[in-house]
């Protein structure tokens, strides 16, 4: 289940499924996945918006089991946020910046034991984090084992999430709080459940061995869950202002200019780019993530330019129609004069549509909190 | 796949219906199914002027823009407004409640329209 640039597209153990219900393959991160089903990306993204579940197949992801007598500092190092805070059962947004304080991605991590942490980390980047880990893991006492080809990773997003994954397991998913995750049995079938994912509303990311995952799959299917494709992800994801690596994260920004400084414990002790960071913070941005929303019809788009005074001033990093606002809604840098001050405005196929700063997410979220 | 016999149609998949001195066009059936879901539509100006092969109009879905080709030319005298409120009109009935633009027809040769035997025949080769 892994993927060289000049290979032909690697496939998820559940590519049969999609091929099944009729999806729509399309490659990404080197993978042939489903942007869509025939519902359609709007219809999918309702199903998890308005109170249906929706079940997505996210396993060209990677996950990363660190382990070892050191694993706690090997991860205050690596990653930017405190990992000591953690407890068992608990998951940690967090950053791998490089030297420069930039991204190297973004990952969430889990604790399972004072010695054994287990990484989630991003489709595109998964081979540049491994060997990075690994490129750092010699100076501790840890080992890094990348498990993503064995792994399988189901997102199951939506208000009937729980009900749906309560009847393939004798854990009470009550006790699974937000930002928690237990180790249970699906299906019979060993799984690690978490309460996260990248939508806004409750639900699950489900971890699970290649060979249990058309059961489980198919199981959710059958009880209700909408399989949900890239396409209706991006808009759940971006309604919530949640950053994607290479858009509102790159090798380019720090997490001053990305607006994650909460997740950048700068008083927990040395890591990999603090100090680039912290004399980025004292500097200033050198551009700066605003929310916006549109005031005028338009679609914003990546890559259209944030105006102000008559000149460029930013560009879109994410941008959509968001059904639930009424409007378009955009995820821009722009330069850190106009972070706050300026009329702004989105140049659509050559016009300037009035935009005006808010705060994300751009809707309610529903996380159980 | 429809595709009405009463229509004329173009190879970049917009359909008009000609009547007297006036065209109604839009998008076809293999058109909407293919964009996904359209979110979006920027309409011509009424009294915009339009040759063959114009992009005179925009469509938006879920994943892109996509221009629409004007299939006629001539001078704009109406555009479906009801599609800024719901542009999911496209999709639903695309020869009917989702029509764009109504055109009042200024050249004489057609003959780049095709027939729905040619249009079938041209979806079939795709």
């Amino acid at each position: 289940m892994s993927a060289a640039s000049d290979s032909p597209l690697a496939r998820t153990p559940l590519f049969d499924e999609h091929i099944r219900l009729k999806g729509k393959m399309v490659p990404f991160a080197g993978f042939d996945m489903p942007v869509q089903y025939p519902l359609g990306a709007l219809k999918e993204y309702q199903a998890v918006r308005d109170g249906n579940a929706g079940i997505f197949d996210i396993s060209h992801m990677g996950q990363v089991r660190i382990k070892g007598a050191d694993a706690l500092a090997f991860l205050q190092y690596l990653t930017t946020n405190d990992v000591s805070k953690l407890v068992d059962g608990q998951v940690q947004y967090a950053a791998l910046l490089n030297e420069q304080g930039t991204f190297i991605d973004d990952i969430t991590t889990y604790r399972i034991s004072e010695n054994e942490y287990y990484l989630c980390i991003n489709a595109a980047n998964r081979h540049k984090d491994v060997a990075h880990l690994k490129e750092h893991a010699v100076d501790f006492d840890v080992t890094v084992s990348d498990e993503s080809d064995d792994t399988v990773l189901l997102a199951l997003q939506g208000a009937e999430s729980q009900k749906l994954l309560q009847k393939l397991t004798d854990t009470n998913l009550d006790n699974v709080g937000y930002y928690r995750f237990a180790l249970i049995r699906l299906n019979g079938a060993d799984a690690i459940v978490s309460r996260t994912g990248y939508t806004g509303e409750d639900g699950f990311e489900i971890y699970i061995h290649n060979s249990d995952a058309t059961a489980i799959w198919q199981l959710l299917e059958n009880s209700g869950a909408v399989p949900i494709g890239l396409a209706a992800r991006d808009m759940l994801r971006s309604e919530m202002g949640y950053a994607l690596y290479g858009h509102e994260i790159n090798d380019r920004v720090t997490p001053v200019e990305a607006r994650l400084m909460w997740i950048t414990k700068l008083d927990k002790g040395n890591f990999i780019g603090k100090e680039a960071v912290v004399t980025r913070r004292t500097e200033g941005p050198r551009q700066r993530l605003v929310f916006l929303k549109l005031t005028a019809r338009g679609i914003p788009r990546e890559h259209y330019k944030v105006v102000a005074d008559g000149k460029e001033i930013g560009e879109v990093t994410s941008g959509m129609h968001s059904p639930l606002a009424g409007c378009g809604v955009a995820i821009a840098y722009v330069e850190p004069e106009y972070a706050a001050e300026g009329d702004l405005a989105i140049e659509i196929r050559g016009k300037p549509v009035p935009a005006e700063r808010t705060t994300s997410p751009f809707v309610r979220s529903n996380v159980r909190k | 796949m429809s595709i009405p016999a009463d229509l004329k149609y173009t190879k970049d998949h917009e359909w008009v219906r000609i009547e007297g001195d006036t065209a109604t066009l839009g998008l076809t059936d293999h058109a909407q199914e293919a964009l996904g879901d359209i979110v979006f539509v920027e309409l011509p100006d009424e009294g915009n002027t339009i040759e063959v092969g114009d992009a005179f109009a925009v469509v938006e879905s879920v994943k892109a823009v996509s221009d629409v080709y004007a299939p006629i030319a001539g001078e704009v005298v109406g555009n479906n407004e009801a599609l800024e409120e719901t542009p999911e009109k496209v999709n639903e009935d695309p020869y009917g409640d989702g029509w764009i633009a109504k055109v009042k027809i200024s050249g004489e040769d057609n003959s780049h329209l095709m027939d729905a035997d040619a249009y079938s025949k041209l979806l079939e080769e795709e």
